[in-house]
């Protein structure tokens, strides 16, 4: 993972400051934590998931600098998406978010019936830096098995990314320095997109749902849906 | 991202997030657990959606906004509000998962208006009015707002086809549109029949368990509220029962007999805890909903608020971030009381004070230190004369004594009655990745 020291210290000052400031307060909510799963999940196809929005189509670099539309990479497959930047070292941010999908991948690669019917895509948020060169190395440890379809992508320009960010409501802030400049350290709330082979969000994970089980049960009910 | 006497927990920074999406114990305030961005320290501002009245100002429906930051020139001034141009049974508000959006609705004319309050919150601006949840669902009165991850689960409180209280929950995506509807259960399940009533959700995420409550329909709530208790027929819609769904299939699984119009819930949502509360408006009672050993939930109740017997009414409630303490509002007697829930088995009352002629809704700051309240219930329910005080106050509170920070007449300012509050605070020293470039 290729990490800034900038980014690093950044981050860290967030933290610090963020404990601090908890501090303050009469009670603390508690440390940062993966999520809790304690239940069972619903088994595969008990449920329906709902139909939340159809996916605009985007224009993208693919890892190799070649153009791809976002639709060739959320049509006929389900798919997994979720955004990132190559910086990004929050334990419970982007490097928690594709550990996740890591394990996740492992498990759709063991089940037969999902063979060649799901991918991953992770879209970075911060073209500036993250070049296709710098997400093809950054993605490597991720698509090590090329049985398995992960697809790190980014854009031309900060500003060919924002409809698409629009699109999907994932909003993305910036530090700024003492001097009201941009650093590098990005917020973005964590979200996982799940869509089906015709391009809908069908469900939505933020941290407190990336439950591995009930993600896998989701692409299972997806494949289902369509034998 | 610098943090000085206010901290945001800002988008994303997950880390940080993690605690408003998992660890967000409680209120700051009956926020959705899922919402990012949770105010840990001092609030700039309060949004209070109000009713409009006939005659005072321009008698519209309002999204009003007061300073809350005593450091500020302004501080428990108005500094904004912006009518939608009617009147609709202003009630209550919801944040987007994101808390950039604030969705808040009538109860008469069924319109929700979605407000940003991420650009600018202390100047808030209408940028959507969603009108078609009624053809949508044949549901009326939008009640709650709860935000799921990219959208949000409405909680309604009637239906248009008869205007009782027979309903459902809608979810409508973030950008507005309709994505699905489920009505409340009407039959059985294990013995105890549904009676189709709506009113508050309530998420443990961890549990995978979705909690409703049930109150009554438009014929009621829209009905002077001295001839509804007069009305024998009247009095019997009202909702008796809480349905613990399956958040994941959105399937009702069980339905507890709660008796007496339970309204809102709230989640113990620290680690080990297996519990919820919610208040008995007509026999004032606080009622635990707790899974037992077997894994069952079990719904009884723990402790009286105030007398029952003068039918104080208990409307809103707000749960401490670490779920040891509630505070309470009884309408009837204008009294704000603070119940110890160290024992949720068994909650002790441990202070009260007389806070107007009448009081409704109750929010504190996460770190407890800040309680403010608002006067108005409903429009038709509201007292009159005198005692038709129509306020928000603003209280330090210090573990022992509510002492009165500011107020605001809302009679006076010629805004309306205060119904509802959300907190929201400046962003700091965060722009947009539309706004700058990375370097």
């Amino acid at each position: 993972m290729r990490r800034t020291g900038v980014a690093a210290g950044a981050v860290s000052a967030v933290l610090c400051l963020a404990a601090a400031g908890a501090a303050s307060g009469t009670e603390d909510p508690g440390k940062a934590a993966a999520p809790r799963m304690e239940f069972v999940p619903p088994p595969p196809g008990s449920y329906k998931l709902q139909k939340i929005q159809p996916v605009s189509d985007a224009v993208l670099l693919d890892s190799t600098g070649y153009t791809v539309s976002l639709s060739a990479l959320t049509q006929g497959k389900i798919t997994l998406l979720t955004f990132f930047y190559t910086y990004c070292i929050d334990p419970l941010g982007c490097p928690f978010a594709h550990t996740t999908l890591a394990n996740l991948r492992d498990r759709v690669a063991g089940d037969r019936a999902l063979a060649g019917r799901v991918r991953f895509v992770s879209v970075s948020l911060d073209p500036t830096h993250d070049t296709p060169a710098a997400i093809a190395s950054y993605g490597q440890e991720f698509t090590a098995d090329s049985k398995f379809e992960w697809r790190f992508v980014t854009a031309r320009r900060v500003p060919e990314l924002l409809p698409m960010l629009d699109d999907f409501g994932q909003d993305v802030s910036v530090d700024l320095d003492q001097n009201g400049r941009a650093t590098r350290t990005l917020h973005h709330m964590l979200k996982m997109f799940l869509i089906d082979t015709h391009g809908e969000v069908r469900e939505i994970y933020t941290l407190a749902f990336l439950q591995p089980q009930v993600m896998f049960n989701d692409i299972k009910t997806l494949a289902l849906e369509t034998g | 991202m610098r943090i000085n006497h206010r901290m945001i927990l800002s988008l994303g920074v997950a880390a940080i997030m993690s605690v408003a999406a998992i660890g967000s114990y409680a209120d700051e305030t009956c926020n959705s657990p899922y919402m990012s961005g949770l105010i840990k320290g001092q609030e700039d501002f309060v949004h209070v959606w109000t009713l409009g009245v006939p005659g005072l100002g321009d008698g519209s429906d309002k999204l009003v906004t007061i300073d809350a930051n005593p450091a500020s020139k302004t501080y428990g001034k108005v500094i904004h509000k912006i009518s939608v141009g009617g009147r609709g049974e202003a009630h209550h508000m919801g944040f987007t998962d994101d808390r950039k959006y604030l969705w808040a609705g009538g109860l008469d004319d069924s319109k929700i208006y979605v407000f940003d309050v991420g650009t600018s919150p202390s100047h808030p601006k209408l940028v959507k009015t969603i009108g078609d949840l009624s053809a949508k669902t044949g549901y009326a009165g939008p009640h709650t707002y709860y935000a799921l991850p990219g959208r949000m689960l409405i909680g309604n409180l009637s239906n248009v086809a008869d205007k009782g209280g027979v309903t459902g929950m809608a979810v409508y995506n973030n950008k507005g549109d309709f994505v699905a509807k489920y009505d409340m259960p009407t039959s059985a399940i294990k013995q105890i029949k549904g009676d189709g009533y709506g009113y508050d959700i309530g998420v443990n995420p961890a549990k995978n368990a979705l909690l409703t409550s049930s109150f009554t329909g438009w014929n009621n709530y829209m009905r002077d509220l001295g001839e509804v208790v007069k009305d024998p027929e009247a009095m019997k819609h009202f909702g008796s029962t809480m349905v613990m769904w399956n958040l994941k299939t959105m399937e009702p699984e069980q339905i507890l007999a709660v008796p007496g119009a339970p309204l809102e819930i709230r989640w113990a949502l620290p680690e080990g805890q297996n519990w919820a509360i919610t208040a008995a408006a007509l026999t004032s009672q606080l009622w635990l909903v707790k899974r037992d050993a077997r894994g069952i939930w079990e719904a009884k109740d723990v402790a009286a608020i105030g007398d029952p017997a003068k039918i104080p009414l208990p409307v809103d409630i707000s749960i401490t971030a670490d779920a040891k303490g509630l505070w309470v509002n009884t309408f009837m007697d204008g009294t704000t009381h603070y119940f110890d829930l160290t024992d949720p088995e068994h909650p002790r009352q441990t202070y009260a004070k007389h806070t107007g002629s009448q009081v409704n809704m109750v929010s504190q700051s996460w770190d407890g230190r800040r309680v403010y309240l608002t006067s108005s219930l409903l429009s038709k329910w509201d007292k009159t004369g005198k005692e038709n005080e129509q306020f928000l106050r603003a209280f330090h509170w210090d573990g022992h004594e509510l002492n009165l920070a500011f107020e605001v007449d809302f009679t006076k300012e010629q805004l309306g009655r205060p119904h509802h509050m959300k907190f929201t605070a400046n962003p700091q020293r965060v722009a947009s990745l539309a706004g700058v470039s990375v370097h």
